[in-house]
């Protein structure tokens, strides 16, 4: 899964839930609303149970019961002396006399369990009640400073929302992401591996064979550099599945890095040396240069960084007609420490230059690419340049590397 | 004495090579290609040293080397093309003798057996360096018909410039060899050493034959005089 296709799967993502949350949203606005006007239409019903409740001849009538009947509903009339003058299928355990204190309870909460909702009228007030446990009445008192505070909380919470869904979703594809990558990677490090072990079995027996006519007497001459052709691809084989797999390694973070607190002087020389003693330098003029103070100790890997100077080392041996100047070098800049490695062959074009990119990237090939991710993986980076000169430059951060 | 070396590789052809590549330099070779062969070879020949592939069909190198050394405590080289830096360490980390990556070189595979062979039997016991011999066991050198004694860190210096003789061994790897802990600020020290050895090794130590500077390298051992 690439970069692009994260990001566009955490965009669907997002707003698929920021779809439902709007939808949650709209169900429990829908249900506040149509909740309140259940209720409005029963405060609309008491007054209209008020308005059928009408006094002939000194007693009172109820026009239309069924509007009681229906739901289950009982009333009573209480005077303005607290006492009740009428009631409709009230319960017996009701008091029949009310004081100021009870029907300033009754109307904020429940009267004897029974949710019961009222309405003034001339001649006193009229009490509806519902069956116990049938309503649900909750009294809310908002100071008018809180009120004006509203819109800035609801914006608060749904930033809140909008932020944790966000966060919720890129947290999710991350999780999914980073498992995908890690199973692939696996495979690939299985696969490679696989390769390079298959690779390895069937070269060792051309190199041996190859090595062997090569050193053969019996042999013609013309035989034997046919040999010594054939043995010295086979190396270059070798150093391929060698960087491949290393490649592939630091590609996948499967290479740990076994970083030591180290001289970059030293891995200048063990480079040099084994440059030299590998007889690759043979006709080629090679030269190192160090300062003449001690460069500061660095926490580096000094297998990998020796491994990427004997890389470019190798790649200006392969590259260049012999003649060709070659140098190793290492100094500050900054806050850097610079390997540089330079080959100089006037009198021919830089065939080196074919794996590098015209931004001064590796293009291709395992060699410098390889260079390239050992840098990085210590947090620096490798440059390259090309014209009449190859120049690399391996530049590691001293901060970053420092003890 | 012609050693016995038992070369256990699941691929035949490569078996073979080995084999050859062993008899040419004087080995008697004996071949296994699995683990159950290789026990039975191995109580059967009584070999000198084993080459052993870490990935066999009836089991892995490292059990086999762990098998191998509770019958007897012989050197082993690990001949494997798995090359990653844990497999690596795991096989040194047994105990094996040395570890060989797939593919090699044939005068790598001998140089290499010959040196663990070397450490193991002790199979020299003196070497030339041009007039000069050394006699490894006292410590010791003969120039001139006149025995000198070494000190610990000129016997040092020597062994690590011997075992690495015609390369150039730097001066890091030099410091590494005589002193454990930092390196920073032995440079001197080991000029000074260096100074001293070549006094006892060399015939004219001003214009040294044998023990050369590789400038702001390290130093080279040549077993002939230079010319």
């Amino acid at each position: 899964m690439t970069l692009r296709n994260l990001m566009k799967a955490t965009l669907i993502l997002s707003l698929s839930m920021m779809l439902i949350t709007v939808i949650a949203l709209g169900g429990m606005m829908s249900f506040t609303a149509i909740t309140f006007f259940q209720d409005r239409s029963a405060t609309t019903s008491t007054k209209d149970i008020s308005d059928t409740l009408q006094k002939t001849n000194g007693q009172y009538h109820l026009e239309n019961p069924a509007l009681l009947n229906d739901s289950n509903r009982w009333a009573i009339l209480i005077n303005n002396n607290g006492e009740v003058i009428w009631q409709y299928h009230a319960p017996s355990s009701l008091p029949t006399h009310f004081n100021l204190t009870d029907v300033a309870s009754f109307t904020r909460w429940y009267l004897s369990d029974y949710p019961v909702t009222t309405w003034i009228r001339a001649d006193g007030l009229l009490v509806l009640g519902a069956p116990p446990g049938s309503q649900w009445k909750q009294q809310l008192v908002l100071s008018t400073q809180s009120l004006s505070l509203l819109p800035f909380w609801l914006l608060g919470c749904i930033l809140f929302m909008l932020i944790a869904v966000l966060s919720t979703s890129a947290l999710l594809l991350h999780h999914w992401f980073r498992k995908d990558q890690k199973e692939r990677d696996a495979a690939r490090s299985d696969w490679i591996n696989g390769i390079s072990h298959d690779i390895r079995t069937p070269l060792s027996l051309v190199m041996g064979k190859a090595s062997r006519l090569e050193a053969d007497p019996r042999l013609p001459e013309d035989a034997k550099k046919e040999a010594a052709i054939i043995c010295n691809q086979s190396k270059t084989i070798r150093d391929l599945v060698g960087d491949l797999n290393l490649t592939m390694r630091l590609d996948c973070a499967m290479q740990p890095l076994r970083r030591e607190p180290l001289q970059p002087e030293m891995i200048v020389r063990q480079a040099a040396a084994d440059f030299l003693n590998s007889g690759m330098a043979d006709g080629y003029p090679f030269d190192i240069h160090l300062p003449d103070m001690p460069l500061p100790t660095m926490n580096a890997d000094a297998t990998l960084l020796t491994r990427a100077l004997t890389n470019l080392l190798y790649n200006c041996v392969r590259h260049n007609p012999p003649g060709c100047a070659i140098e190793l070098s290492a100094r500050i800049q900054a806050t850097h420490c610079l390997f540089v490695v330079e080959s100089n062959s006037p009198s021919h074009p830089q065939q080196i230059s074919d794996g590098i990119a015209p931004d001064g990237n590796a293009a291709h090939g395992t060699g410098l690419k390889l260079v390239k991710q050992i840098a990085q993986a210590h947090g620096g980076d490798a440059y390259f340049t090309t014209g009449e000169c190859f120049r690399c430059e391996i530049a590691l951060p001293i901060n970053g590397s420092l003890l | 004495m012609a050693y016995t070396i038992l070369v256990v590789d699941d691929e035949p052809a490569l078996c073979d090579m080995v084999s050859d590549i062993l008899k040419s330099d004087g080995y008697k070779v004996c071949r296994a290609y699995d683990c159950t062969n290789a026990i039975a070879v191995f109580q059967d020949a009584h070999p000198d040293a084993v080459l052993l592939d870490v990935m066999l069909p009836d089991g892995d190198g490292f059990s086999l080397f762990r098998q191998l050394r509770t019958i007897r405590d012989v050197p082993v080289v690990f001949l494997s093309a798995r090359d990653e830096d844990n497999v690596r360490l795991q096989g040194l980390g047994l105990g094996a003798d040395d570890y060989i990556t797939k593919p090699f070189l044939p005068q790598e595979l001998l140089l290499r057996l010959h040196a663990v062979l070397r450490r193991v039997y002790r199979l020299e016991e003196q070497s030339h360096l041009g007039d000069v011999t050394i006699l490894w066991a006292k410590a010791t050198i003969i120039k001139n018909n006149k025995e000198i004694a070494l000190t610990a860190k000129e016997f040092a210096l020597l062994k690590k410039l011997w075992d690495n003789r015609g390369n150039i061994v730097t001066i890091d790897a030099l410091c590494a060899a005589l002193w454990d802990g930092p390196l920073v600020g032995y440079e001197n020290a080991l000029m000074v050493h260096v100074r001293r050895l070549r006094e006892k090794i060399e015939q004219d130590p001003s214009h040294p034959q044998h023990l050369l500077t590789v400038r702001g390298l390290g130093y080279r051992l040549n077993e002939e005089a230079s010319t």
